[in-house]
């Protein structure tokens, strides 16, 4: 450990304080106080001090009271009790009302306070592993219970559509109308589809280890624009890419494919439609081993309050119904797999540029 | 049938407005409807139009991105009284075993709304509210 464990020790006779501080500040960090109020103001400004030893007998509080107080305000440090005073009953006080993990007799040898301190620090340490394991565990929780909540909503709320056309399909006489209907029930079916293909995207994500190969950014984007280029066509957007890639880059295809297949799929979608100059352009840059890409569109813009959000979880800014909230997550998902950061610009009603480098793995 | 009611309907889902409307059309003549994807746009459209003396029916859905059904008449009870008195919120919403029950009473404290019919829509739910 490169760090020294810090340890605190209450007593209210000095020289107990410097013999201990003497023998044992070679290897430990050793922190003393000589009453209560000190103590307490220690563990205050030092929050890692990892164990606290503590004398019985002392004027005013004894060590089980001190015990039993930062049991509650402190319960972190690992408390042991070191005193020549061995009455039964504060020894069961000391067990049970200060809930001490040890107790060393005065006289103390050297032996017996490294012995108490390791077992303390081992005790200590699988405490806050516990801790941290507890605090993923609460995480992955929750975000399981918002998962399963949108889920359902989201899978449900398209079907729940579908069925009501179909309940008033049964009315329905006039061809006109009924493939007007049919239309908008492929909307939402197209919706439901794509929003399964992301929540699949996001398993993948979560579960699957790295296949690193040898990128060429031109055949991840030759995929992509393909499909691209027709959208673009349909929805009268200009659509511009360029790659320039010196040397070699190596990656993980699938999600890099898929971080930009997301935002030429947003670059897209969220285009202003009454707007005569739509376009969308991707610039990618592999210099150094290092990919720089560019998505940049003339859409309709991120309200400035919102961009803080976007990466987050079923966050929608938009409430148009195109969006399944997963996409930026993905993204982001896919670029912490990658190393890679992203940064997003926003003016609204002028449009989005996402940058994204990567690292060549 | 002639009905003395306009309807609003705002649900983020282009189908359900469109389905809802219909159910509507076909149950009475000569109705005055309004739709809207966004909840924001209905309550912009009801602050210019507080109203006339013909009452209007608000058919909300509940889960929408940007403003939600609950955003809705949070904002919707801040209007004067002579602007509310003209409207009857019906929300209409999917109830799933996920979904937390109490949302769905908590909708119900609220003074304006008045019923809470469940998707898929069928005919006898819309007019069973409105009789």
């Amino acid at each position: 450990m490169s760090e020294k464990i810090k340890i605190l020790y209450l007593d209210d006779e000095p020289d107990n304080l410097l013999g201990f501080k003497a023998s044992l500040r070679l290897d430990y960090q050793i922190l003393t106080a000589v009453n209560v109020p000190q103590a307490l103001d220690c563990l205050e400004t030092h929050p890692d001090i990892r164990v606290v030893f503590c004398d019985q007998r002392m004027p005013g509080k004894t060590g089980v009271d001190f015990f039993e107080e930062i049991r509650i305000s402190h319960p972190l440090p690992i408390r042991i009790m070191l005193t020549a005073y061995t009455d039964v009953e504060a020894i069961i006080d000391a067990i049970n009302k200060g809930n001490i993990f040890r107790f060393v007799k005065k006289p103390w040898t050297d032996a017996d306070i490294i012995g108490a301190i390791e077992e303390a620090n081992k005790f200590y340490v699988a405490n806050s592993m516990l801790a941290i394991k507890n605090h993923e565990l609460q995480k992955a929780y929750d975000e399981l219970n918002k998962f399963a909540y949108s889920v359902s909503h989201d899978i449900r709320g398209p079907l729940s559509g579908i069925l009501g056309a179909i309940n008033l399909a049964n009315e329905i006489d006039d061809v006109e109308e009924m493939k007007e209907m049919l239309f908008l029930m492929k909307k939402s079916v197209k919706k439901m589809d794509a929003y399964v293909l992301s929540m699949h995207d996001y398993y993948s994500l979560q579960r699957g280890e790295l296949k690193i190969t040898e990128i060429d950014f031109n055949k991840v984007i030759d995929e992509l624009k393909a499909i691209y280029t027709v959208l673009a066509r349909v929805n009268g957007v200009k659509f511009n890419i360029s790659i320039t890639q010196d040397g070699i880059f190596r990656s993980d295809y699938a999600p890099l494919r898929l971080v930009f297949n997301n935002l030429l799929s947003n670059a897209f979608k969220y285009q202003d439609r009454d707007s005569k100059n739509k376009s969308v352009e991707v610039i990618v840059e592999i210099e150094k081993s290092v990919a720089t890409i560019y998505v940049k569109d003339t859409g309709i813009g991120i309200l400035g309050s919102h961009v803080g959000e976007i990466f987050n979880l079923f966050y929608r800014s938009n409430s148009l119904e195109v969006g399944s909230g997963f996409g930026l997550y993905n993204v982001r998902s896919a670029l912490m797999k990658l190393n890679g950061q992203i940064e997003v610009q926003s003016v609204l009603h002028q449009g989005t540029t996402f940058k994204v480098t990567i690292p060549s793995i | 049938m002639n009905i003395k009611f306009s309807f609003i309907i705002i649900d983020d889902s282009e189908l359900d407005c469109f389905v809802t409307k219909k159910f509507l059309e076909r149950s009475y003549e000569n109705l005055v409807i309004k739709t809207f994807q966004n909840a924001n746009h209905a309550l912009e459209v009801i602050r210019e139009n507080p109203g006339n003396n013909s009452p209007t029916v608000i058919l909300l859905d509940l889960q929408m991105p940007f403003m939600n059904g609950f955003d809705f008449v949070e904002e919707f009870e801040k209007f004067p009284a002579d602007i509310q008195k003209n409207y009857r919120i019906a929300v209409l919403t999917i109830l799933t075993s996920a979904s937390n029950p109490t949302d769905i009473y908590k909708i119900l404290t609220y003074k304006a709304v008045n019923s809470i019919i469940e998707k898929p829509l069928t005919r006898e739910k819309l007019l069973s509210i409105l009789s």
